[in-house]
């Protein structure tokens, strides 16, 4: 394609010579090329690229959406961290995305151990698995120096959490608080010590 | 839009130039459109908490005896707030529909100031639900957020019967 010098296009490149013909301008001879005003149009793009860079994540999504799942609100503006994360909605519990029990059938469920059985497994097989990795050093220097930390028992940065026993909960608002007591239970026997619940800022 | 020089005295031929902006425009185009794909609308955030309970957890029994640990229950139709040791509590009463979080807020202020909690961060939070009066997710997430507001940052999320002051009823 020929490179042609910068200016006005219309006429040329963009064949509206039939638009011109019906206007005035061809019959009085006038050049009808048009010059589009752009000024406007590159300070929106301005304006909206601006906004949309101040409003963007690099850390990505760390939470899938859940079809019947309206998480609580509250003011806290620390952020989440990548762990396991336990859902509940209103009428399922699943973890990694794997269904583990029903809300109804727990919360029928008066077992004096105060533990969901399903879950637990799960949980338990997780928090071996995490534990063997940081073990074995397989985390990156910011997650390997909280667990440093964590041992001294000095408190660790929102996000930069050791990964050890951790995981997220994400319940729906209206959640019986029964049940979010069996899972915090059941997830403390499994090793999971450290909860992250998500929320939605106000 | 473009930048323009010009110069037109003594008749010399003009040095008028537009700078091409068609590039700038793709450019714009494309970042806006890939973060316009790619922003996240909705703000998540978390609230960190540790599972405590006396009964369940030896260790925390023998550290909780050693000093006054400040309790929250949320139930359906109020809030206690108490000591345990001192075994003081304090009632707050549901306002209209809602839990009255205000009335919730200035008492754990209160207590942040006093002598006890002046250099400490913990608190135990629990939620109290049967079929009959259930108590959401919602309230205890309000409960634990506004403790973190007030300056007790270290949560712990515990069932009612491992509250370390519990009142009686």
């Amino acid at each position: 394609m020929p490179v042609h010098s910068a200016g006005p296009r219309l006429y040329h490149s963009v064949k509206f010579r039939h638009l011109v013909k019906h206007t005035g301008s061809a019959a009085e001879n006038r050049a009808s090329n048009v010059s589009m005003n752009l000024v406007p149009f590159v300070d929106m793009m301005t304006i909206l690229v601006t906004f949309l860079l101040m409003v963007f994540s690099a850390t990505g999504q760390l939470l899938q959406a859940q079809k019947g799942l309206e998480l609580p609100i509250a003011d806290s503006r620390d952020t989440l961290q990548l762990a396991p994360v336990i859902i509940v909605t209103k009428s399922e519990i699943t973890y990694q995305g794997q269904l583990v029990a029903t809300t109804e059938s727990v919360l029928r469920d008066d077992s004096p151990t105060f533990k969901i059985d399903a879950l637990y497994e799960r949980l338990d097989a997780a928090a071996k698995k995490i534990k063997e990795e940081v073990g074995l050093g397989k985390l990156p220097k910011d997650l390997a120096k909280a667990c440093e930390d964590a041992k001294q028992n000095i408190r660790p940065q929102p996000g930069k959490i050791c990964p050890d026993g951790l995981a997220i909960l994400q319940a729906d608002e209206s959640t019986d608080v029964r049940l979010i007591n069996k899972i915090v239970n059941t997830s403390k026997a499994a090793g999971f010590d450290n909860l992250l619940f998500a929320v939605k800022n106000k | 839009m473009g930048a323009a020089v010009g110069t037109e005295e003594g008749g010399k031929r003009s040095v008028n130039c537009e700078l091409n902006i068609v590039p700038f425009i793709d450019v714009m185009s494309c970042l806006a459109a890939f973060l316009l794909i790619t922003a996240v609308w909705v703000n998540i955030a978390q609230i960190n908490i540790q599972p405590k309970g006396k009964n369940r957890d030896i260790t925390q029994v023998q550290q909780d005896d050693e000093h006054v640990t400040l309790s929250v229950l949320v139930q359906a139709d109020r809030i206690w707030v108490g000591l345990s040791r001192v075994n003081e509590f304090q009632e707050i009463p549901k306002k209209g529909e809602e839990q009255d979080w205000e009335k919730f807020e200035t008492t754990l202020k209160e207590h942040k100031a006093s002598a006890f909690f002046a250099d400490r961060t913990d608190i135990e939070v629990a939620g109290e639900s049967t079929s009959q009066s259930p108590v959401t997710y919602q309230d205890v997430i309000h409960a634990m957020d506004v403790a973190v507001k007030v300056g007790f940052i270290d949560v712990g999320l515990t069932d009612p019967a491992g509250l370390a002051a519990r009142p009686q009823m």
